[in-house]
């Protein structure tokens, strides 16, 4: 599970000066649940995602993976995430049998038992027909397949995933998501960052809204429906970030 | 630090770059198949070039014909001038390259000579023309032979022999080997190609797995796996020794192609003899290894650095040229390094290698060049794990 208590992180920028990008976020995912990050461009979901998933350094604050510190246990926090985002890239030159041998391999797995996950892998996200066919001939639904693949090929007991389904056409986003339930269902902690409220609504347990690095709301969907005039999620989202704003 | 995570990605990038479509134009088929291939298209066609303008006879128009008729009879004996006679537009004809040259011979020629007094022919040609240079030095030949009678006649006259022109003879004798003529002529190139060799080598990978790896979004996947940023870095900068290690060998064995088949049609180098110690190899090799780690060191962090692939290569041209630029002051003939002046980097190598070429072994430049370049490669891998730990860096959009 994931512990956040004040999580701060501010960047320096020569022309822009100081740049407060989240301010003391506070939250917590648990086993077998999707968190929703809900925010628009900017709000502050990435440098989030990417401070828990050890890539950047917080400037405040504490966040627990498994009762593990992430800045002190980095290398062991690792172990235990998956990360994926729409930004994340795949070797063009290598083939998703290959990718997914060195991202095993990276992460310290054996070799036999890459290649065991991996054939299960492999089968239950119907990628056997082109797992030896190198990453350029494949189509965007099919690299999406081969990035969840790589994501959890360590079998990671935390999944982050940041923005998975921008750019990918209808058919390939609803494949992620189901792929994501199946996730929680086998007990995977997630953290899911979105801007689409759709999707926010089918596949999140718990929801947070961020704009401009703070968090303005936190709960259930059931919860933020009960305290807002709306029912719909985006006009809940609309009335809480202009709230948010005066 | 894992070896077995720096080889890990050692090898990946090995595979990716040994994939790569341009890696193996840049490495095997330019220096393998065109290098040789131009060289040999440019030995053949400026031999048939030559051919055809020796065959040629020349065409010269003499302006004088009646005053010296000696010379004139000499220059119609020779087999290739062809002489024709004066018209009005011999310039323009000159000019054209209808004809090859005009001789003006003055009408006090035959009186100049009789009394002893110096006499002055005007040969016209184009030296921008071949055909023209080959006429001059036809006349040339014919000019001189006759000279040489008209002196013999002179020093018969007054009864001297023909050694009476020649007090004085040097003897020039080159006590250098064939093997040290070799290492010479060796020296005075090679260090700049294996320089250039080198950088433009590993400039391509040394890129492409890093600010290519940023702009590809590959990056981020590295970065939350069980691998230090410190064996990322090492792995991708071993790789891109290897890289430029052998483009460099296979670069140089090109050229050699090359060169062999261009001269082989141009006649052929005699007297080439390699010996080169095994002493000197090995010397060679332990100033050759740094050299090749500070360049891949260096333009990994420079593509480190970069946000992408385009901002890398722009920031690598300033590199390349100051190497160039190093390498170029190493051709240069006369130049002496002296002490200190062997701490600065690349060009220490450049001239020990050309001191081993030689057959010259300096230990102190040896080992002030080994450990300079050892110290700047590790600056630069220090740096460039620096740079990969800073999120300013990585993450720069």
């Amino acid at each position: 599970m994931i512990q956040v208590e004040g999580l701060t992180k501010i960047f320096h920028d020569k022309k822009r000066g100081k740049i407060v990008a989240v301010n003391n976020l506070q939250f917590n995912c648990q086993k077998g649940q999707v968190f929703g990050l809900l925010g628009p461009n900017g709000a502050g979901k990435t440098t989030t995602l990417r401070i828990l998933a050890t890539m950047i350094l917080p400037t405040k604050g504490e966040i627990m993976v498994n009762g593990l510190n992430i800045v002190k246990h980095a290398a062991k926090v690792r172990r235990q995430i998956g990360f994926l985002s729409s930004e994340t890239g795949l070797y063009d030159r290598f083939t998703p049998r290959e990718t997914i041998r060195f991202f095993g391999r990276i992460n310290g797995m054996e070799d036999k038992i890459i290649e065991k996950r991996m054939a299960e892998i492999f089968q239950n996200l119907d990628m056997e027909d082109f797992q030896d066919v190198r990453v350029n001939k494949l189509s965007t639904g099919m690299k999406q397949k081969l990035s969840i693949a790589r994501s959890i090929i360590h079998d990671p007991s935390v999944l982050i995933l940041d923005e998975p389904t921008v750019g990918l056409d209808i058919i390939t986003a609803r494949t992620v998501i189901e792929y994501v339930k199946s996730f929680r269902d086998q007990g995977k902690c997630i953290i899911y960052s979105t801007h689409i409220m759709q999707e926010a609504e089918k596949l999140c347990d718990m929801i947070a809204i961020i704009h401009q690095g703070n968090l303005i709301a936190q709960g259930t969907l059931k919860e933020l429906k009960k305290n807002s005039p709306f029912d719909d999620l985006e006009e809940i989202f609309f009335e809480l970030i202009n709230q948010g704003e005066n | 630090m894992s070896w077995k995570n720096i080889k890990l990605i050692f090898i990946k990038e090995l595979l990716g770059t040994i994939r790569d479509r341009r890696t193996i134009i840049a490495m095997i088929i330019i220096p393998l198949i065109f290098y040789p291939l131009l060289f040999a298209g440019i030995g053949y066609f400026s031999k048939l070039g030559s051919i055809k303008s020796e065959e040629a006879a020349s065409k010269v128009i003499i302006d004088g014909v009646e005053f010296a008729p000696q010379l004139v009879n000499y220059l119609r004996e020779y087999e290739k001038i062809e002489i024709l006679i004066i018209e009005d537009d011999s310039h323009a004809k000159l000019q054209n390259g209808d004809i090859q040259a005009i001789l003006v011979i003055p009408p006090d020629f035959k009186y100049k000579i009789e009394q002893g007094e110096p006499n002055k022919l005007i040969l016209k040609y184009d030296a921008t023309e071949a055909k023209s240079r080959i006429a001059k030095q036809r006349i040339d030949q014919v000019i001189e032979k006759y000279k040489s009678e008209i002196l013999f006649q002179k020093l018969s006259r007054l009864d001297l022999k023909e050694e009476f022109l020649t007090p004085l003879i040097l003897q020039e004798e080159n006590i250098a080997t064939a093997k040290k003529m070799t290492g010479a002529f060796l020296a005075t190139l090679l260090p700049y190609l294996i320089i250039i060799l080198i950088f433009t080598g590993a400039m391509h990978t040394a890129v492409d797995i890093t600010a290519g790896e940023k702009e590809r979004g590959t990056i981020a996947t590295l970065l939350v796996s069980q691998i230090s940023r410190l064996e990322i870095v090492l792995g991708k900068c071993f790789a891109v020794m290897l890289i430029s290690f052998t483009s460099m060998v296979l670069g140089l064995f090109g050229l050699t192609l090359a060169f062999l088949s261009g001269t082989s049609i141009a006649g052929g180098i005699e007297g080439l003899q390699f010996g080169i110690s095994i002493n000197s190899i090995f010397l060679f090799f332990l100033v050759l290894f740094p050299l090749v780690g500070l360049a891949s060191a260096v333009l990994v962090m420079v593509g480190i650095y970069a946000r992408n692939i385009r901002e890398a290569s722009s920031y690598i041209i300033p590199i390349y040229m100051l190497t160039i630029f190093l390498g170029i002051i190493s051709i240069s003939q006369g130049m002496e390094l002296t002490g200190k002046m062997f701490l600065i980097p690349v060009l220490n190598s450049s001239f020990v290698f050309k001191e081993l070429l030689m057959g010259k072994i300096y230990w102190n430049h040896i080992i002030t060049t080994f450990s300079a370049n050892i110290i700047i490669a590790g600056i630069a891998l220090f740096g460039a794990t620096r740079l990969f730990n800073k999120e300013e860096v990585l993450f720069r959009s």
